[in-house]
């Protein structure tokens, strides 16, 4: 970024900031409705204080970590098996369509009739959420490797794992990173939710408490501390895996 | 082959799925209270369906999917185009709405609660700020992707600048804001569900969440199917082949992922 | 060699380090509440009561947080009553940076 484009982006900020401030010590509303960016900024220093945040920061970046790990470890090994044989992936394809569909959250009021209100609830709900799109995105790279590239090792006398190693896995690999990328996407924000229906913590748990109390202040600080995460994992981890598969691997069109 | 045998042959696998459930049910490995008998459920759907509920239900959802819709894509779509235009304001508005875009859904509840109480607007506020982000963010990315060369044969030729908008600017941006709308109703749906669990008595995901206190596993099982089977049809019969005219009429510029 | 300054690996290798320090100053930091009196209950007793005493008046959040430990008695200002709390407990309670102090209660 150019200089001036920094100094540009602070003061829109600036402005943006005395703006809200003046419109929440202006408007005719009761003082909850929009507290004004110290309010915001005084929830901060309040809740890192009292040793809350980071806590309730902890454990939502906990669960999610822990829905990636399964994602990864379970859902592409997963998806690549169904993905082999055509007519096991064009067997799966339609129900795995369907089970991505609908979202973990959805299943939650079933989970709660299963395990009631608890941990296990909300790590189920948030597992089933990364999990399907990565089932999915690894079954449909797998079966997007045209079939010249296999039939190339294969008369070059390869064997069927030689011929998954060397060019099934890679050449799956940018929709795997796709898969996890869109996977955790959804798995972030069913998270949010989760914690809100069934949390005892976390930021979900967090904002929907806070709205309880009226603590606006406290709820803005959570949504921006909610996008914040989701930009950096989205920023540091999720789009680089995703342009390094692509640029590596992506010979295969999809 | 037709498209009934391709229905047929999507089918399949779900005769499948339903026979190994009846299965599971019918041998008493698990309990009615867990997974409830595909027949129990059927009987249920057929319930539901008889006595109205269902279909309120799903009119309610489905009406504040169209509602965010209707508020959140003109809204949305001219901001877009407004923003895009000033090139100066654009890669600064960039940024800050690609993070609210990353934020919306349903951490936006606590806040619309506060502002709008329990009901339909707090609820239907998530959809239209799913849809708005998103589709403003896609708008705002498709227009400045557009090649100026494209603005610049256009105003050779005596274009005044409504007509670098509408026969240029918009026709380019179209692949992107159409992928943006029928991702942003993907996420939307999503969020809806969840909003109407916590906030509103109405809905699908309201009548999800009130039969878990019961607790009645069967009528679970119909509002899940319907939520995926609704979503499916949305996005299979209309989202995607929409999305897919617009790419081949309007593709020749390259969309942002 | 370029990959350490890759986005990625700078990012997770912050988190690392950031993490790790922070560990060791709360473990470092921790004895230094416990008040003498209680240090010395805690090699002869299993189960102690104690007074925690924070910065603040604590929220439902820290009450919870107690009730892990042992026993809420009582709630006085910013000072926790918590009764039968294990041993070991107590030096985990004393690893929070927001608890100024552990005393022993008779």
């Amino acid at each position: 970024m150019t200089r001036q484009l920094v100094v540009t982006w602070i003061v829109l900020l600036a402005a943006v900031t005395a703006a809200w401030g003046l419109a929440a010590a202006m408007l005719p509303l009761p003082d909850y409705y929009l507290p004004p960016p110290t309010a915001v900024l005084a929830a901060l220093g309040d809740l890192v204080a009292k040793g809350i945040l980071p806590d309730y920061v902890a454990e939502s970046v906990r669960r999610i970590v822990l829905a990636a790990v399964l994602g990864l470890v379970v859902g592409v090994p997963l998806g690549l098996i169904l993905g082999m044989s055509r007519r096991v992936a064009d067997f799966f394809y339609p129900l795995l369509n369907f089970f991505q569909s609908v979202s973990g959250v959805a299943w939650l009021p079933l989970m709660l009739v299963w395990f009631g209100f608890g941990e296990r609830t909300i790590l189920m709900a948030v597992n089933y959420t990364v999990l399907f799109p990565v089932i999915f995105n690894a079954l449909l790279g797998v079966r997007s490797v045209p079939r010249l590239y296999v039939n190339a090792l294969r008369t070059l006398g390869a064997s069927p794992w030689r011929v998954a190693r060397d060019v099934l896995v890679p050449g799956a690999l940018p929709s795997i990173a796709t898969g996890m990328r869109l996977g955790l996407a959804y798995g972030w924000r069913a998270l949010i939710a989760a914690e809100m229906l069934v949390g005892a913590n976390g930021l979900g748990f967090m904002i929907f408490n806070a709205q309880n109390f009226h603590l606006t202040a406290r709820i803005m600080l959570g949504m921006g501390i909610i996008g914040v995460l989701w930009v950096a994992l989205d920023y540091f981890l999720l789009r680089p895996l995703e342009e390094a598969t692509v640029a590596r691997w992506g010979l295969v069109q999809r | 082959m037709t498209a009934l045998g391709r229905v047929l042959r999507g089918a399949v696998p779900f005769a499948v799925l339903v026979a190994a459930w009846a299965a599971v049910t019918g041998a008493g490995l698990v309990s009615a209270l867990f997974l409830p008998t595909p027949s129990a459920v059927a009987w249920s759907l057929w319930e539901l369906a008889r006595d109205g509920s269902l279909w309120m239900n799903i009119a309610a959802s489905l009406g504040r999917v169209l509602l965010g819709l209707v508020a959140g894509v003109p809204l949305a779509v001219g901001l877009g185009v407004l923003v895009a235009l000033n090139r100066r304001l654009a890669p600064l508005v960039e940024p800050v709405v690609g993070f609210f875009n990353a934020l919306s859904g349903i951490a936006w509840l606590p806040l619309a609660m506060t502002w709008f109480g329990l009901g339909w607007t707090s609820v239907t506020f998530i959809m239209f700020n799913t849809i708005f982000f998103l589709v403003f963010f896609n708008t705002l990315v498709g227009v400045r992707t557009v090649p100026r060369i494209f603005e610049q044969a256009v105003r050779t030729m005596g274009g005044s600048r409504r007509h670098v908008i509408l026969q240029v600017l918009l026709p380019g941006a179209l692949p992107s804001i159409v992928t943006g709308i029928r991702m942003s109703i993907g996420f939307g749906w999503r969020a809806l569900i969840a909003a109407e669990m916590i906030a509103t008595s109405t809905g699908l995901g309201f009548l999800i969440f009130n039969a878990a206190n019961f607790p009645q596993s069967d009528t679970i099982l119909v509002g899940i199917i319907t939520i995926g089977v609704l979503w499916l049809l949305t996005d299979r019969l209309v989202l995607q082949p929409i999305e897919r005219r617009t790419i081949e009429r309007w593709g020749l510029v390259s969309t942002a992922p | 060699m370029r990959v350490l300054r890759h986005r990625t690996v700078l990012f997770l290798l912050t988190v690392a380090v950031v993490w790790g320090g922070w560990e060791l100053f709360l473990g470092a930091t921790a004895p230094r509440r416990i008040e003498p009196e209680l240090a010395r209950a805690l090699t002869r007793e299993p189960r102690v009561n104690v007074a925690v005493t924070l910065g603040f008046a604590p929220e439902e959040f820290h009450i919870r947080l107690f009730q892990s430990y042992g026993v809420v008695s009582g709630v006085k200002g910013s000072t926790v009553l918590l009764d039968r709390v294990p041993a070991g407990d107590v030096g985990r309670i004393a690893r929070y940076y927001w608890v100024r102090r552990i005393a022993l209660r008779p």
